[in-house]
């Protein structure tokens, strides 16, 4: 049965950034409506980002036997964009089966992520399987794969370290600071120069809790306006080193050509605030502050090459981990192939009946308990009675499943919700498993997974960023 | 109704156990092995202070609760009662590495021990034994706690300084203003108790053999550690010392407080304080 899903798509690593604008899709509810329509498919499920389109279908067993159903779906995608079929076909992979329910995993868990471990790529694909759902082309199959999918997500997110480090100049800088001073709330930094990157690291800061931002720039009205949109305190360039007494956290990135903030300044400036803690980062090129500065005791220095260090190692970690990730998707799959088996009729009934038998063998044995010492007869008259009660009870429901199977060739809509309310699955399901789709409002914008940087779970209020 | 023989090596053994699968854990960053490591050295705990309060209620008098081996029972327990307060207060759970370790060591030496050699009249016992012992004990278990914080943070701080890196261990690990946090408390806590501890002490020298300063090496190295313990607690409150320098120093202090208590106490000969058997 695993056959009949298919999943086609591009990404960043096939298909550049031209290619992947000419066949993104605009309004994935109507391609799902139209894919449907137009090709033997039972479920339709499409998401599509700047940085890929992945479209999953399930195909019907009875009506598609002679067909090329990815080339189908190619079809008609490249007729819904008004695109030429063997550019698609060049840059898209195709993927059936298992390898279909192995790949979406990936892109589930963010192991196909432009950057490894970022966390946008999971709430795009909650946001395209909830339209999916409510445009209907969203069913059985696909809502347990996709279920499965968030859960192998999550699985991959708390068992590895996947996401554990910062993979941006700008987070790195933010991660040290907390490493250094623990929780920012309280602190205060100050922004010396202006700079994308720096502005960047400022936003982070005080998306972190920082409580006052200091800006100070050469010009007193660049100072002003940057203090203006980041809610900061415009300070003279002239009394820089005087205010650093109050200040813990400093992003300096001027385009000075010598060293601006010196040793012997900083020397002063920790005798004044009782040695308490400073963290320099420059980002400057030359650099803005003396390295000599790193020498003092309870003062730390990054520039941004030891930032861009930092980064690195995180990235290459990233990879390492991904290993532990591939073989967690690969257990999920499985444990999907056995599912996936199960929606057979046969095999739904002998679980049904060897489930009622445990639980009557299990209230038998603690009616005897109770009882005490009974003769053989007594017992066995005993299982008898429970072991019919339980055959007659699902007579009816194993009748109607037989039924239906019979009347519709498939039954497996009601197999699964068979499965489901008998729980023969063993699956824990959490209370608030639902909560997200209950809770989305309709208007959500569907943020992209290259448009936010790739930290920005970590703090509440990220600025959107351009595409890398 | 007496607790079992094998009361003391249950509690070793769970000692043990906690440290050696708290250090694992941590090697191997497996939360469920630290969790194991806790509720394994937190049963030691009870029985530690069911063993603790068994010999409270057998001591005939209060000059019986002098015996070496009540005294290093009860160290180990008030390590790990500061322990328990730090990790309640602070989040510092890792100083579990510290802390289990050195209430194994304390708990086991304390069947090695004899006793202090000083008596007093019954009524001056209790009250002396809080002012010297309680205090000095207290102040010990903040110092192991400090020392504990102070090599992390001279290991975090090298880390970040040098620019080597965070490995997961390290991310793991609170932040360094934390661990200066936890000196500033040993200091400002533990130097005033250390000092209550001394002066008590050589008021019960007094009493108890008309001298307060016998000149033995044990007396000595106290008199050092205050000196240092005043420097430091000085530097601390009215020279802002934060971070490298007074954890180095606390962790000298430690070491010097282990010196006096394993080392001095087994090996030299001294007046009051022999616990060699």
């Amino acid at each position: 049965m695993d056959k009949n899903i298919f999943l086609v798509g591009l990404n960043h690593r096939c298909a550049g950034v031209d290619v992947r604008e000419k066949f993104a899709l605009t309004s994935v509810a109507d391609f799902e409506k139209s894919l449907l329509a137009a090709c033997p498919l039972r479920e339709v499920m499409a998401l599509s980002t700047c940085n890929r389109v992945e479209i999953l279908v399930v195909a019907d067993g009875t009506r598609c036997q002679d067909e090329d159903i990815s080339e189908a779906v190619l079809r008609h995608w490249a007729e819904t964009c008004n695109g030429p079929l063997e550019v698609l076909r060049s840059h898209t992979y195709k993927n059936q089966g298992l390898d279909a329910v192995t790949h979406l995993f990936c892109v589930a868990a963010s192991l196909d992520s432009m950057i490894m471990g970022e966390p946008q790529i999971l709430g795009q694909l909650k946001n395209s399987y909830r339209k999916a759902v409510e445009t209907g082309t969203a069913r059985v199959i696909i809502n347990r794969l996709l279920h499965k999918s968030f859960s192998v997500a999550k699985r991959v997110r708390t068992e590895t370290a996947i996401a554990s480090s910062a993979v941006s100049i700008s987070y790195a800088a933010v991660e040290l600071a907390k490493k250094i001073f623990g929780e920012l709330g309280g602190k205060t930094a100050m922004l010396v120069g202006a700079g994308e990157m720096a502005e960047l690291a400022a936003t982070h800061l005080l998306a972190s809790g920082i409580d006052k931002l200091y800006i100070c720039n050469r010009t007193y009205a660049r100072a002003q306006e940057l203090a203006k949109t980041m809610h900061g305190e415009a300070v003279f360039f002239e009394d820089m080193v005087a205010r650093l007494q109050g200040v813990d956290i400093v992003i300096s990135s001027t385009g000075s050509p010598t060293a601006i903030i010196r040793a012997k300044d900083i020397r002063e400036v920790l005798k004044k605030r009782r040695n308490r803690a400073m963290f320099f980062i420059d980002i400057a090129v030359p650099r803005d502050i003396d390295p000599d500065v790193n020498s003092l005791d309870n003062v730390y220095l990054y520039d941004i090459d030891d930032l861009k260090e930092v980064v690195e190692e995180n990235m290459s970690a990233r990879q390492g981990e991904a290993v532990k990730a591939r073989a967690i998707v690969d257990l999920e799959t499985e444990a999907f192939a056995t599912w996936m088996k199960s929606l057979a009729l046969q095999p739904t009934i002998t679980d049904l009946l060897s489930r009622a038998e445990d639980v009557a063998q299990r209230e038998l044995a603690k009616t005897l308990k109770r009882l005490g010492p009974v003769d053989d007869e007594t017992r066995q008259a005993l299982e008898v009675l429970v072991n019919s009660v339980s055959r007659k009870l699902l007579h009816e429901p194993i009748n109607f499943l037989k039924r239906r199977t019979r009347e519709e060739g498939t039954s497996e809509r009601f197999i699964d919700v068979t499965r489901r309310i008998f729980n023969l699955d063993s699956d824990l399901v959490n209370p608030d498993a639902h909560l997200d789709r209950r809770m989305a409002s309709e208007d959500e914008p569907l943020e992209c997974e290259c448009c936010r940087e790739p930290e920005s779970d970590q703090g509440d209020t990220v600025t959107p960023q351009n595409p890398q | 109704m007496g607790l079992p023989d094998f009361l003391p090596f249950l509690v070793i053994g769970l000692y043990f156990l906690g440290t050696a699968f708290y250090v694992l854990g941590s090697a191997l960053r497996k939360e469920r092995i630290k969790i194991l490591a806790l509720v394994l050295g937190g049963i030691g705990f009870a029985l530690h202070f069911i063993d603790l309060t068994q010999q409270l209620v057998l001591a005939d008098a209060p000059g019986a609760l002098t015996s070496g081996r009540f005294l290093f029972c009860l160290l180990g327990f008030g390590i790990l009662l500061i322990f328990l307060l730090l990790w309640w207060r602070l989040k510092l759970r890792f100083l579990a590495v510290v802390a289990l370790p050195l209430a194994l060591v304390f708990y086991a030496t304390a069947d090695a021990t004899s006793g202090i050699k000083a008596s007093l009249p019954p009524m001056l016992s209790g009250l002396f034994f809080f002012l010297h012992i309680g205090t000095l004990f207290v102040s010990m278990a903040l110092l192991a706690m400090g020392a504990g914080a102070g090599l992390a943070f001279l290991h975090l701080e090298k880390r970040i300084k040098h620019k080597a890196g965070l490995r997961k261990f390290q991310q793991d690990m609170p932040s360094l203003d934390t661990f200066d946090k936890v000196n500033h408390w040993v200091i400002v806590g533990g130097f005033p108790l250390y000092t209550i501890g001394l002066i008590s002490g050589f008021v019960w020298a007094w009493l108890s053999a008309k001298r307060v300063f016998s000149s033995d090496p044990k007396e000595i190295l106290a008199l050092v550690m205050l000196g240092l313990y005043a420097y430091l607690f000085h530097q601390r409150l009215a020279y802002g010392w934060k971070g490298r320098k007074p954890a180095v120093m606390v962790i000298g202090v430690f070491l010097l407080t282990v010196i006096s208590m394993l080392g001095i106490n087994f090996l030299v000969p001294t007046t009051f304080h022999g616990f060699k058997p």
